[in-house]
């Protein structure tokens, strides 16, 4: 443990994406006191105001403090990010271990079926879901939930399987330790440097696609303070109020851009292995 | 408010005017540009403005609405109705002929107008109109089972368009046309799905010939992306500039703004069988505790007007009834009168993109409720969805507050209130989805769909408007007005009401 | 080989087969209905009972679905409920642009990203590595919609240098490609300079170098020869996710491809459009996938087919 966090250290990038993530984690935690306006209350007199000493990054379209309404969106789009990482992480990782560890039929059945999900076109199968389901934050979550899946059962099937035939896997099934223990002992904790690095790319690529959906209006539901939400409706103003398309887009890049920088610093502290693969 | 309309309407004809003053050059390609691909180019199936818009430049109605919304001959060249309402005698015009040379005769219209009784929008000439005779060569009678007041404007909608009866015998049965052959002053060309409908120039058409070499209207969804075209000369006209860059726009060298009405009405419909609003003090409460003319100053960019009516103010019909003014402490004594607790909850659900500014509407008028003491949950909901969550019979409905609007596209008041606030015409019949019901204005609209006399139907639709008002039904919002801009070097362009950018008479000022 | 790739393309039916099975049961499951939609706000009961017939949505959905497979495996992908065009032909036009789009986001991000990967690899650490790193990175985190709105805003808006949408010309090509390569570019450059400068470790650069051979065309010849195995399956990868990502480019700058079709075809709930365009992509998709490995296994015959 001590190792990696010296060897991450070293990593000046992944410092920064750090510092970017707890910064985000700060607003998470003290939105309202941070924020310096109610990020709801609206004035339709003061609408698209540009960034002023009154209206620091200025205001929307209903003339609300955009600088409020992206601090708290920081909360939205960061629990999207790691309620969707959760679900492909919770679902994908049984699946994976299961069908690399035991192979066979079984085995083939999910891998066909992962197939299937990843010739299927993304962004396409999120939008789909939440139009199955209706839009909303917690439905679009869902929906980039079940997109990560198969990156989840692939990964890990991948670990799996190189792990099976290690020896350690061989001895603890001489002294007859059950299967599924073997794989809660043995096989996950040993697919734990591949989980984290890809769950931190994956939260980057989360909060890019819960944007992406915010984007063509299946988000977040208004007023909820959304950071795709609000750069999808800013299209229409770009031209005479760029100020409310340029800050929550720049917003999403600098997540993700911390996400990134985390992620990379991890896999080449984990394990360099894995670059190029995830 | 009615003035503001007189001065969009003069500012039509000026346009015109404008057009006139110069000698029109020869030639060219005109290109104007809009936001949907057409669903078909076949008057049986279309169902949208931006299709009727193409269409109208291809083939041409018996009757025409020209952009003073007054009915003037086109390929009929005069009508008479009887005495009982029930015949309606068309004269049509001589020497016509279809792009593929069939002559236009009443045979032709026959054909149409008989193939037109499968067409998605039947309902603008039927059930009422039973049989199509052909009584001589230029002569075609409408026989109707009871009078209907409004059918000469209905035929004048350009989605009753005449086609080459020839191509319409050579079409497989389970075919739409896809390459419109009609009479009118441009030819079908080349349709590019997606992209664009090109037109070219009719050498032969029966009226004055057309300046322009061709028009394509080239499908452009995003609105800034329509109006960067525009700025960069990319393209001559545009439909819906987005309110808050119109003033820019204005401002632009070689760009003029049009403002102008349209026809259609945006509305908060209330769910009047569920509970609050039973109660029509609640009803009324929300109508006093928005600021209506704030949203369309400040939303809409001052397009369109406050409504004070059910229908817009170029609707035949209207009359203006007494605004519920924006008025929060009226509203929370209303609410308070009706034991409506603060912070009471009510669920709004509403489309996005649909109409202008939508969105950001229905989050205003959250913001306005929440002043009152009312917490409106908003549900933003994907159109096929919401289509199909909204036509649910009452017993099913779970709607309580929506938004929607209604193009009154015949600009007769029938179509803008019959469908919507006629009990027999609750939703899936017709389009009734607050379900309200109100025996006198039952039997108001319907006596004014039989009478035909104008005077008296005016005054009926002005009875029924007065209790709809008091009923509030609705949260009675704005109608929407158009933003079209073009560039000052196209002449003639005619914007019209009906959501169309017309380049018949249309010429390039190079 | 060969034995490999037929297995391979075997393989592919399942898949497809899996994906029409995906692909019909989440249109069926989305709310509403084609004929209603189409018929939309203002439609009587009437009107929408007859365009419902006339799409043949009063069949049971199995009868549909065996319908919808059966004319797919003798190549007919049905006709679009909205306009009664063919699927095949509809689809076939939009996917051309989408090709383009996808192309000349690749050229773009395989000319950039190995370039600027080379070109760090060789002087790490230094004031270039950094900078190209940090703006890859920028690149890779910055949404496509955005990045989109934003070059369209300097380019075309404010300085007039290339058209704002639309498709056309070659100039038409150049915005929309660059927001689409944008992040394949990134992961290109930083793949390219982590493979590289594992190469430029081995024993026979330092022999090349050794014989005197110019910093160059060490660098050129015998370091970039040999990343480039792992750097091409890099950029097969990349060729899915800019399929993908060219949903959100094309709906930015108005292209008429294959991405915008889908999104108005499930808007519109045009069964059979989704149908086929999803299916068409996703069969490119496999093809793709297939077409990089045998690659793969030609660049590099160390490599042995299971």
């Amino acid at each position: 443990m001590r190792e990696l966090v010296t060897r991450l250290g070293k990593h000046r990038l992944a410092i920064v994406g750090l510092v970017i993530i707890l910064l985000c984690l700060v607003a998470v935690a003290c939105a309202p006191y941070l924020a310096p306006r109610d990020p709801l209350r609206f004035s339709l007199r003061d609408k698209l105001k540009p960034p002023s000493p009154t209206y620091l990054l200025g205001t929307d379209e209903l003339g609300r403090d955009l600088l409020s309404r992206i601090i708290f969106g920081t909360r939205v789009s960061l629990m999207m990010a790691v309620v969707s990482v959760g679900i492909g992480l919770v679902v994908g990782t049984p699946i994976g271990a299961i069908s690399g560890f035991y192979g066979g039929t079984l085995d083939i059945l999910t891998q066909r079926t992962v197939d299937v999900v990843m010739a299927f076109p993304g962004i396409l199968l999120a939008i789909m879901v939440v139009a199955v389901l209706g839009p909303g934050l917690w439905n679009a979550m869902l929906a980039v939930g079940i997109s990560f899946v198969p990156t989840y059962v692939r990964v890990v099937r991948g670990a799996v399987l190189e792990l099976r035939e290690r020896e350690f896997v061989e001895a603890a099934r001489a002294v007859g330790t059950s299967n599924l223990a073997i794989i809660r002992r043995h096989i996950l904790p040993n697919c734990l440097a591949p989980l984290i690095v890809l769950s931190t790319l994956q939260m980057a690529s989360a909060i890019l696609w819960a944007a992406g959906l915010g984007f063509l209006g299946l988000g977040a539901q208004p007023p909820t303070p959304e950071w795709g939400t609000m750069l999808g409706r800013s299209q229409v103003y770009i031209r005479v109020a760029p100020h409310v398309a340029i800050f929550p887009g720049a917003a999403i890049a600098l997540a993700v851009l911390g996400f990134n920088l985390l992620g990379d610093g991890l896999r080449d502290a984990l394990d360099p292995r894995l670059r190029g693969r995830l | 408010m009615a003035r503001k309309v007189l001065v969009a309407v003069v500012s039509l004809v000026f346009l015109g005017i404008a057009g006139l003053g110069q000698t029109p050059k020869l030639g060219g390609e005109m290109v104007i540009a809009f936001g949907t691909d057409p669903e078909a180019l076949d008057p049986n199936r279309i169902t949208s403005a931006p299709a009727g818009m193409v269409l109208t430049h291809i083939a041409e109605t018996l009757i025409l609405m020209d952009e003073q919304l007054k009915l003037q001959p086109l390929l009929a060249t005069s009508w008479t109705v009887s005495e009982d309402g029930k015949t309606v005698v068309l004269n049509l015009r001589k020497g016509v002929k279809f792009h593929d040379g069939t002559p236009f005769d009443a045979a032709a219209v026959k054909a149409n107008l008989d193939r037109f009784r499968t067409a998605t929008f039947a309902f603008l000439l039927y059930p009422r109109v039973q049989t199509v005779d052909a009584v001589d060569e230029y002569t075609v009678r409408l026989n109707l089972d009871m009078p209907f007041a409004p059918l000469l404007s209905h035929l004048s909608h350009n989605f009753v368009a005449m086609l080459s009866p020839k191509q319409l015998a050579a079409l497989p049965a389970g075919q739409f046309v896809m390459d419109p052959v009609g009479t009118g002053p441009f030819k079908f060309d080349k349709w590019v799905r997606g992209e664009y409908v090109r037109v070219v120039k009719n050498a032969d058409y029966w009226g004055d010939k057309p300046y322009l070499d061709s028009v394509v209207f080239r499908i452009v969804p995003s609105d800034a992306t329509r109006l960067v075209l525009l700025e960069t000369g990319e393209v001559h006209a545009i439909m819906r500039v987005p309110p808050m860059d119109a003033p820019r726009v204005a401002k632009v060298r070689g760009v003029e703004v049009v403002n102008l009405p349209g026809v259609r009405t945006i509305y908060i419909g209330f769910n009047v069988t569920k509970y609050p609003f039973t109660d029509v003090r609640v009803r009324q409460a929300f109508n006093y505790a928005v600021d209506k003319e704030a949203i369309v100053k400040e939303i809409l960019g001052g397009a369109g007007g406050a409504s004070n009516a059910p229908i817009m103010p170029l609707i035949f019909g209207y009359t203006p009834q007494e605004p519920y003014k924006y008025d929060p402490e009226k509203a929370r004594l209303l609410l308070k009168d009706a034991g409506i607790p603060k912070g009471y909850k009510v669920t709004f659900h509403h489309p996005t993109g649909r109409y202008v500014m939508d969105a950001a509407i229905c989050e205003a008028i959250q913001a306005y409720l929440r002043d009152v003491g009312i917490e409106l949950e908003l549900v933003t909901m994907e159109w096929a969805a919401y289509l199909a969550f909204m036509n649910k019979p009452v017993a099913e409905s779970t709607h309580l507050m929506y938004m929607l609007g209604w193009g009154t596209v015949t600009l007769d008041a029938d179509y803008g209130l019959f469908s919507l606030l006629h009990s027999s015409q609750w939703v899936p019949v017709g389009s009734a989805r607050s379900y309200y019901k109100n025996d006198t204005v039952d039997a108001l609209l319907e006596a004014a769909r039989t009478i035909a006399d104008p005077g008296a139907r005016k005054d009926l639709y002005a009875r029924a408007m007065s209790l709809i008002w008091k009923d509030a039904p609705w949260l009675f919002l704005h109608y929407e007005g158009q933003i079209n801009a073009q560039r000052t070097m196209a002449k003639g362009l005619v914007h019209h009401p009906r959501e169309y950018i017309l380049a018949h008479k249309a010429w390039i000022d190079r | 080989m060969i034995q490999y790739a037929v297995r391979r393309l075997l393989l592919a039916i399942p898949t497809l087969f899996g994906v029409t099975l995906l692909v019909f049961g989440m249109v069926r499951m989305l709310p509403g209905d084609p004929a209603l939609t189409l018929a939309g706000a203002q439609a009587t009961q009437e009107m929408v009972e007859r365009l419902r017939q006339e799409m043949g949505l009063d069949e049971p959905v199995h009868i549909q679905y065996i319908r919808f497979v059966g004319d797919l495996v003798r190549g007919n992908l049905g006709k679009s409920l909205r306009t009664n065009h063919p699927v095949a032909a509809e689809v076939a036009q939009r996917f051309l642009p989408t090709l383009e789009l996808s192309l000349a986001s690749l050229l773009l991000a395989m000319a950039f990203g190995i370039a600027a990967g080379v070109v760090s690899a060789a002087k790490p650490y230094s004031v270039f590595d950094y900078t190209s790193m940090v703006a890859a990175l920028v690149g890779l985190s910055a949404p496509v919609f955005w990045l989109g709105l934003m070059l369209m805003l300097l380019f075309s808006v404010r300085l007039g240098w290339f058209p704002a949408a639309g498709r056309g010309t070659l100039a038409h090509l150049i915005l929309p490609s660059v927001t689409l390569a944008a992040s394949s570019i990134a992961l290109i450059a930083r793949f390219t300079r982590s493979t590289m400068l594992e190469v430029l470790r081995h024993e026979y650069i330092a022999t090349a170098r050794a014989k005197g051979v110019r910093e160059i065309w060490v660098v050129l010849r015998h370091a970039l020869r040999n990343a480039l195995i792992p750097i091409v399956t890099i950029i097969g990868l990349r060729f899915g996710a800019l399929l993908s990502g060219a949903v959100l480019t094309e709906t930015v700058f108005n292209w008429p491809g294959i991405g915008r079709l889908m999104v108005d075809s499930i808007l519109a709930r045009d069964y059979p459009v989704v149908q086929g365009a999803v299916i068409v992509v996703a069969g490119a998709f496999v093809f793709i996938n297939l077409g990089v490995d045998l690659l793969y296994g030609i660049a590099n015959p160390r490599i042995r087919y299971e």
